[in-house]
């Protein structure tokens, strides 16, 4: 008896890395899943039906079940396709995990349109696409467990990744709407915020995190991903850690959990703060610009850090002038 | 002398609303502004120069300095335009406020490709298609401003806008890592989460907020000071990011309304759980209750609904 025994998955990107993690984990939980994967290389390019196969084959193996997908979520047939491909085999659509994910890391100042494109068609469209059809049955069957892959990235930040960040917080706020229209039909939608060591994680060279470090930018891994002093294990762990708790999310036990970001990465699995007032000035009526110096930067900002301050060599209007200055 | 004397500000969707009141409060503090509106309807029909002429007129009237620009930020093409506009009419740029938005809304189930893709278009694509010209000039230049507007419909979830809210969630994920992109070179990245009645907000009906309620789906409560609703309230916090006092304020998201300013938590772990070894079902079962406890479902499912899991006790939190 596993705790997915007899649902019927599809997950999206599950050729590799966490998705293929989370794929086994709930293949042994009893759940039939659909494999998702076009095997591509980390940047969307190239096509292999190799790393599906392989994760169809395994499960199978370890006498589970699964058909493999090919699709790519990046166009609104893939993701139809592949809600179809459960319901035709199956009969069903229970869980959907929105895993598939490229990057394109550049500098703003050096990020051509088509990486923006790409990056948001797969991680932010891309969920929509498999998303709507996935929402439109569940829906009807009244049940459904939604389970979407964000990032600190844009969570927290980090540099060189804006069209990855604006696409992961995206996925936030997307989950947060889909929790809102779904959950009264007994539908829940969160979010998966992973740490992992994966063929990813890996493209980010260790020459990035250094000068980063260097320049006094606050990384993503460095701030508040995860409790500081831990003596648990965390971080650089195998995507295998990641998946139990996605299993608990799409397990009946989860049924009254809905709309909200979870970070798991290795032994640690952590809610997130909503981002909602945490501190707040008020003024009855329209504020002058004296008056928003006084309150911004004795009350407001008290305490905040600036996560990438300006260079000490960079001359900043301002960087000298007291608070109160204004006139 | 005004805090903004001189600097060269472009405010996309500036025709009316909240963009009109930030336009015109920049130029009264001394900045010269693009004024860029195509003048479409709120779901992104259309086409009008009068909106952006209408402000333009105004803020000459008023002393001020402004040119139109008609374009789409939804465009590559249009974002650069604007921003060329700027560097060609006063020979720089120095902060670029994207406040155009359109809806589209509908519940997930019902959302069309092209609702979907027309939203995201404007206000997710539309940023950086303003912020990437923008931030060339402005790293050069080693001086900059970039603002963004997200909304409390994604930083906190609102029924029937998946795309609305997918969108401003990931103006306030991209804010953060132009943020971290752009700091060293003196330039400030933030997010603003206005509140005001516009155009924008009448188109949602009285009904859907009713039946919300209906349906247990939170609403957002209302709080001191929602008597004072109207855009001009959101330009004075907008404009003083530009200023040389706010140089070190960046990555933030602020929610201001009615006179309310506040700054938004980041979304960084609130409770955590942790095991020596790997997680297994039973061993979640047993400690999600004390990760999750006092956190509640937005939209609990409907009760006449036969829900798997209901019924049974969750363990008390060890």
């Amino acid at each position: 008896m596993g705790a997915l025994d007899g649902k019927i998955a599809v997950i999206t990107g599950s050729g590799r890395g966490i998705g293929q993690a989370v794929a086994m984990y709930f293949a042994q939980q009893g759940a039939k899943v659909v494999v998702n994967d076009p095997g591509v290389n980390v940047d969307g390019t190239g096509h292999d039906a190799g790393p599906a196969d392989q994760t169809v084959d395994q499960i199978k193996a370890a006498g589970g079940e699964a058909v493999a997908n090919y699709d790519t979520v990046s166009s609104p047939e893939g993701g139809e396709n592949m809600i179809k491909q459960a319901v035709d085999t199956w009969g069903r659509i229970d869980v959907l995990c929105n895993v598939a994910g490229i990057l394109r890391d550049r500098m703003i100042f050096n990020m051509p349109a088509e990486e923006w494109r790409d990056v948001i068609d797969v991680h932010l469209t891309g969920q929509f696409h498999t998303t709507k059809p996935a929402a439109v049955l569940m829906r009807q069957q009244r049940y459904g467990r939604i389970l979407n892959w964000s990032s600190t990235s844009g969570l927290i930040g980090n540099t060189g990744q804006a069209n990855y960040g604006a696409a992961k917080a995206g996925v936030a706020g997307f989950t947060r709407v889909l929790a809102k229209d779904l959950g009264r039909y007994g539908i829940t939608a969160n979010v998966i915020a992973p740490g992992a060591a994966t063929r990813m994680t890996q493209s980010v060279p260790d020459s990035a995190r250094e000068l980063r470090s260097r320049a006094g930018i606050s990384g993503a891994a460095s701030q508040g991903a995860q409790p500081p002093e831990s003596r648990y294990k965390r971080g650089a762990m195998g995507p295998e850690y990641v998946a139990p708790m996605c299993a608990y999310l799409a397990s009946d036990n989860a049924w009254n959990i809905n709309g909200y970001i979870f970070n798991v990465s290795g032994g640690t699995v952590s809610v997130a703060n909503h981002p909602v007032a945490m501190r707040t000035v008020f003024n009855n009526g329209v504020w002058t610009l004296p008056e928003l110096d006084d309150a911004v930067q004795n009350v407001l900002m008290q305490g905040i850090d600036n996560p990438a301050p300006p260079r000490d060599d960079v001359e900043v209007p301002g960087r000298d002038l007291a608070a109160k200055s204004l006139s | 002398m005004g805090a903004l004397d001189g600097r060269n500000i472009v405010v996309t969707g500036s025709g009316r609303g909240i963009g009109a009141e930030v336009a015109k409060f920049v130029a009264k503090h001394g900045a010269n502004v693009v004024v860029n509106d195509p003048g479409v309807n709120v779901d992104g029909s259309g086409n009008d120069a009068g909106p952006a002429d209408e402000v333009v007129k105004e803020i000459t009237a008023a002393g001020g300095t402004a040119v139109a620009n008609y374009d789409s930020v939804a465009t590559v093409e249009g974002g650069e335009n604007m921003i060329k506009q700027a560097v060609d009419a006063w020979g720089r740029v120095d902060a670029v406020i994207h406040v155009a938005g359109i809806l589209r809304d509908r519940m997930v189930f019902n959302m069309t490709e092209e609702e979907w893709n027309a939203v995201i278009g404007v206000h997710l694509d539309g940023y950086f298609n303003v912020a990437k010209p923008a931030s060339i000039l402005m790293r050069q230049q080693r001086f900059g401003r970039i603002i963004g507007f997200s909304s409390g419909s994604g930083l906190n979830g609102n029924a029937g806008q998946a795309n609305y809210g997918a969108a401003k969630a990931g103006i306030a994920g991209m804010t953060r890592c132009l943020a971290r992109d752009l700091g060293r070179y003196g330039v400030t990245a933030n997010s603003i989460s206005p509140g005001a009645n516009t155009r924008m907000t009448q188109s949602v009906p009285e009904a859907a907020t009713a039946l919300r309620q209906r349906a247990g789906i939170a609403v957002q409560a209302r709080r001191a000071g929602d008597d004072l609703r109207g855009p001009e309230l959101v330009a004075p916090m907008v404009g003083y990011l530009c200023t040389d006092q706010a140089w070190n304020i960046n990555g933030k998201v602020f929610y201001v309304n009615s006179g309310n300013v506040a700054l938004a938590h980041e979304e960084t772990p609130y409770r955590s759980i942790q095991t020596h070894e790997m997680w297994d079902l039973e061993l979640l079962e047993q400690r999600v209750p004390t990760l999750m406890a006092g956190l509640a479902n937005p939209a609990p499912p409907a009760p006449d609904l036969d829900i798997p899991g209901r019924g049974v006790l969750t363990p008390r939190p060890s």
